[in-house]
């Protein structure tokens, strides 16, 4: 187990180089100039080289090695070891100001909202986008286990054919669809949810909407798994012991029909914590979906590679766990 | 089974630890919605009308536009008064004595020197770096910094040079003191020297970003680039808890693409006429989401009503007038302004649509190059075409049946009515009849193209979204049938089309301008020879000795005069762009309940100004736009 543990930490780095290079390559190619809003007025020539200047976007390779070294701490560690940082800070206070701010890990600005720098976009979008995605495999976990389970005890019957209807409806239906559908109902019919402006209320039934795809493939994994299982010796053997039906459904079935269950919910996690872009935008909450699309639309390379690299990182991360918690539950598996 | 339990168990930790972080506020005593999020707090880099709009609830300049008159007077703000020199060129202000930053510190003359410096650097890539240089010596300090930090970084190859980069900035400071003609004598003066005399200094000086910063705040923030001698300043000193400013709100919290909160500032030198204790912005980008949110009561004013239903919404309010018409004739005669005029009808939802004009144009571009850039010749060089073109467009079939949001066809470029004392010219027909035609097809002949024979295919270039898809085509058929012309769509990403006007890569293409400050210049600019904004490049030396003629004068309505001669070479003559419409903008919000919203033209609206009528905040008695002074439109207070 250590030994997978440490391949993998050893393996990631060199993942990230690869999806970084990729990114940038796509990113780069993105017609225009980061630096111009789309609308409105355009600052001078000279203005705009100055500025291609201070980002180092005036060449691909220039911008290539300058990101990875202030963003990867190298260029801290240089500065620091150099004196070049002590020297901008005596400069400076010999000025008569305090030292400029240093960062670690510096992720750049965002070129679109210039209050903002991307590491504080991803740590404000970051919780919301967890708690979404976290909540929405709950839920999906829930759906999908019951109906799963229920599916498999009776399976053809009309309990069967009803959750299986679900679970097509559910990958099939669009999020947009459901999602506009519910806030129709519950904030506009109902009024028990407001609309519009963020509320926990609405981010739950956001969290709802972008679990249905995942709960219906949940049910599906479910069902196969226990109609498998249920017609194991080893069940034969509970139930002739006089083992009570549920305990032998949820205790004995269950725990091995789960498995494939949980190999699928690592990236499902993954997908749901980032990938909620159009939920995001249906539901308004802010999280990190919205940025992969804002992100390319304005050009705003800083926020693009931000964000890739933290969803990369999360699905290197939650592959990780999962391969980790596969071998915890049955420990046979190598 | 335990096992089982625990992947569950992290999930459920997760969603608990940020819902607790993350926790809703109250609702605030006002919620406005803008069409999309704040960029910026930092006044030099502020662009968008509702990073403006912020802005104007933060910090205060010397004057302010008084949006409850008609004639669109200035009001005194942070100063509380002011003097011309008899040659017009130096302006002398008076700090209020009462000004305040929201830390209780005095607002001195001195800040205003610091910020203005401060928007004129090349550094801050400003918007707005061309008002700061109608201050003395503003451009040439402009020219000579970017000179210099140019030279600077080119020196430099890559290394660190902190010594220097410091002693630049050092000299850049001495520079500005020795170039620039803005000068504190004392804490509560301010002496300004002019270019030239500008009678609508004060329209410029009202405009948001001519607002101050709190220096000792910016400097803390401040740093030098080692490399490029570039001065950086970290957003960090716009954040909740951190940002001084000097207007009626305090930022007390803005969490990214969520939410901006503010508090009254209880040091502003009104605040007892501030209605509201909290003000909140929620961020929705989702046009139909923001309707629901007015509808729901989550919102009290949404500035821009952005869903594909917009049209039966304002048939629907125009339904409701007409059955209401006498009453209507009947207020309007009594000289009440058209909010006003809503609010003594019978309540109806139907109202709490409010189409705004807007300081907006939305019109056409000609490329005016000889050649295109690969070479080809370019046929819309030629004026005679491009006036065939545009007498050939039926402009109101746009507003009417296209937009269908109670617009204006456009025949000129500046909004009429929108700039106190200018007379517009009254350019083309807005619809061809048949004579019109007629003479289109002839000017076509003369330009050596009859019945369009040996005109290229004309290529319409647009970006996808914001409906210019449909306005293009209802042009192109306009032409094809008109003039038999033929006219190719192309629709390309928005960061393409953007290239492509910078590097005059088109034929035609849609455009649009919002103006800034009170004065045709603002719009007239744009088709100056060379403008970094003349996405035409269009190059007129009559026009562009008529803006210089008009900068030259001192009377404000002769000077108006020979700018609306100007315009009437653009509109009527020259044609480098085709005005289509003047924008409207949408507002939903209930006037029997909200007050402080006027009809202003250029659509000055300030939440610090706005009342929610029974909330027992304010003086809960609805504002009213006050009539026209009969003289001294144009700007005086």
């Amino acid at each position: 187990m250590t030994a997978l543990i440490v391949r993998r930490l050893i393996q990631m780095p060199v993942i990230l180089l690869v999806i970084y290079t990729l990114t940038l390559v796509l990113a780069w190619k993105i017609p225009g100039s980061p630096l111009d809003k789309g609308e409105g007025r355009r600052p001078p020539a000279e203005v705009q080289e100055a500025m291609l200047r201070q980002y180092n976007l005036e060449s691909f390779w220039g911008f290539y090695w300058s990101y990875l070294d202030s963003a990867t701490g190298v260029k801290y560690v240089r500065e620091s070891l150099s004196g070049e940082a002590a020297a901008v800070e005596k400069a400076a206070i010999e000025a008569g100001r305090t030292a400029p701010v240093r960062r670690v890990f510096d992720l750049g600005p965002s070129l679109t909202d210039a209050a903002w720098r991307v590491d504080e976009i991803l740590l404000g979008s970051l919780p919301v986008s967890m708690a979404l995605g976290s909540a929405s495999i709950l839920i999906a976990l829930a759906i999908g286990l019951t109906a799963g389970i229920i599916g498999a005890v009776k399976p053809n019957s009309a309990a069967d054919f009803f959750t299986l209807l679900l679970s097509l409806v559910g990958i099939s239906l669009p999020s947009f669809v459901i999602g506009t559908v519910l806030l129709m109902i519950f904030a506009v019919w109902l009024g028990v949810v407001p609309a519009g402006v963020y509320s926990p209320k609405t981010a739950l039934l956001g969290a709802f909407t972008l679990s249905l795809p995942y709960a219906a493939y949940v049910a599906r994994l479910t069902r196969l798994g226990m109609i498998e299982v249920l017609g194991a010796d080893y069940i034969r053997t509970a139930r002739a012991k006089g083992v009570s039906e549920s305990r032998v459904i949820l205790r004995h079935a269950l725990k091995n029909a789960a498995l494939p269950v949980v190999s699928y919910i690592g990236p499902a996690t993954a997908m749901a914590m980032t990938g909620s872009f159009v939920i995001e935008r249906v539901f308004n909450i802010n999280g990190m979906g919205q940025h992969f699309v804002s992100g390319v639309i304005n050009k705003d390379l800083f926020l693009i590679i931000g964000v890739v690299m933290v969803f990369s990182t999360m699905l290197i991360t939650l592959n990780l766990i999962v391969d980790v918690l596969y071998r915890w539950i049955d420990p046979r598996i190598e | 089974m335990f096992k089982l339990l625990v992947p569950v168990a992290v999930l459920v930790a997760v969603l608990l630890a940020a819902v607790l972080i993350d926790r809703p506020l109250p609702r605030a005593d006002f919620v406005y919605i803008e069409r999309s999020e704040v960029t910026t707090l930092d006044l030099h880099k502020a662009s968008w009308m509702h990073d403006l709009r912020m802005a104007t609830n933060i910090y205060e300049g010397l004057v302010r536009y008084d949006n409850f008159t008609a004639d669109y007077r200035k009001k005194p703000a942070t100063a509380e008064s002011w003097t011309v020199s008899e040659d017009g060129r130096t302006w002398t202000f008076t700090i209020r004595a009462g000004a305040k930053w929201s830390n209780g510190q005095p607002v001195r003359a001195s800040d205003f020197v610091y910020s203005y410096r401060r928007g004129m650097l090349p550094d801050m890539a400003g918007d707005y770096i061309s008002m700061f240089q109608l201050i003395k010596g503003g451009k040439a300090f402009y020219d000579w910094r970017a000179k210099a930090q140019g030279a600077f970084a080119a020196e430099s190859k890559g290394r660190a040079r902190p010594a220097e980069a410091e002693a630049l900035w050092k000299q850049t400071l001495a520079k500005f003191d020795e170039l620039v003609g803005l000068k504190a004598p004392d804490d509560r003066t301010l002496v300004m020297e002019l270019e030239r005399p500008t009678p609508y200094l004060l329209e410029v000086l009202a405009y948001e970003v001519m607002g101050p910063v709190y220096p000792p705040l910016v400097d803390r923030f401040q740093s030098i680039d080692p490399t490029t001698g570039m001065v950086k300043y970290d957003s960090g000193w716009t954040k909740p808890g951190v940002l001084i400013g000097n207007g009626p709100f305090v930022l007390e919290d803005w969490r990214y693409k969520r939410e901006i909160r503010l508090r009254k500032n209880e040091h502003y030198w009104d605040a007892k006429n501030i209605h509201f204790n909290t003000i909140s912005m929620p961020s929705v980008p989702d046009g139909n989401a923001a309707v629901l949110a007015f509808q729901t009561g989550a919102a009290d004013w949404l500035t821009d009503v952005n869903v594909a239903f917009r049209g039966d919404l304002v048939a629907r309010r125009e339904a409701y007038l007409e059955k209401h018409k006498d009453l209507v004739e009947k207020l309007k005669a009594q000289g009440l302004d058209r909010v006003e005029i809503d609010r003594r009808l019978p309540r109806d939802e139907a109202l709490f649509l409010q189409p705004m004009d807007s300081f907006g144009t939305y019109f056409i571009n000609f490329n005016c190059l000889a050649r295109l850039p690969d070479g080809r010749a370019n046929p819309l060089s030629d004026a005679r075409v491009r006036r065939a073109l545009v007498m050939a467009m039926d402009r109101s079939n746009i507003t009417k049946n296209v937009r269908r949001a109670g617009e204006e066809p456009a025949t000129t470029l500046i909004p009429p009515r929108s700039i106190g004392g200018y007379e517009s010219p009254k350019g083309l027909a807005c619809a061809p009849d048949p004579q019109a035609i007629a003479q289109a097809k002839q000017l076509l002949v003369e330009a050596g193209y009859p019945r369009g024979q040996g005109l290229p295919t004309l290529v319409f270039l647009f970006n996808k979204e914001g409906g210019h898809d449909l306005i293009a085509q209802a042009i192109k058929q306009d032409w094809e049938q008109n003039l038999g012309v033929s006219v190719s769509l192309e629709q390309v990403e928005i960061k393409v089309f953007r290239e492509k006007l910078k590097n005059g890569d088109y034929m035609i293409s849609r455009g649009s301008w919002f103006g800034d400050y009170g004065d045709p210049l603002t719009f007239l600019d744009l088709n100056r020879t060379n403008d970094g904004n003349n996405d035409r490049k269009y190059s007129s030396a009559r026009f562009d000795a008529l803006l210089d003629e008009a900068n030259s004068r001192r009377d404000p309505n002769e000077r108006l005069r020979i700018l609306s001669e100007a315009e009437r070479v653009l509109m009527e003559e020259d044609l480098p762009l085709a005005p289509v419409f003047h924008y409207k903008l949408l507002y939903l919000f209930d006037p029997w309940k909200v007050s402080g919203i006027t009809p202003h033209p250029r659509q000055k609206q300030y939440p610090f100004q706005m009342n929610i009528l029974g909330d027992e905040l304010g003086p809960d008695v609805p504002m009213r736009m006050r009539p026209a002074l009969k003289q001294g439109a144009g700007g005086t207070p």
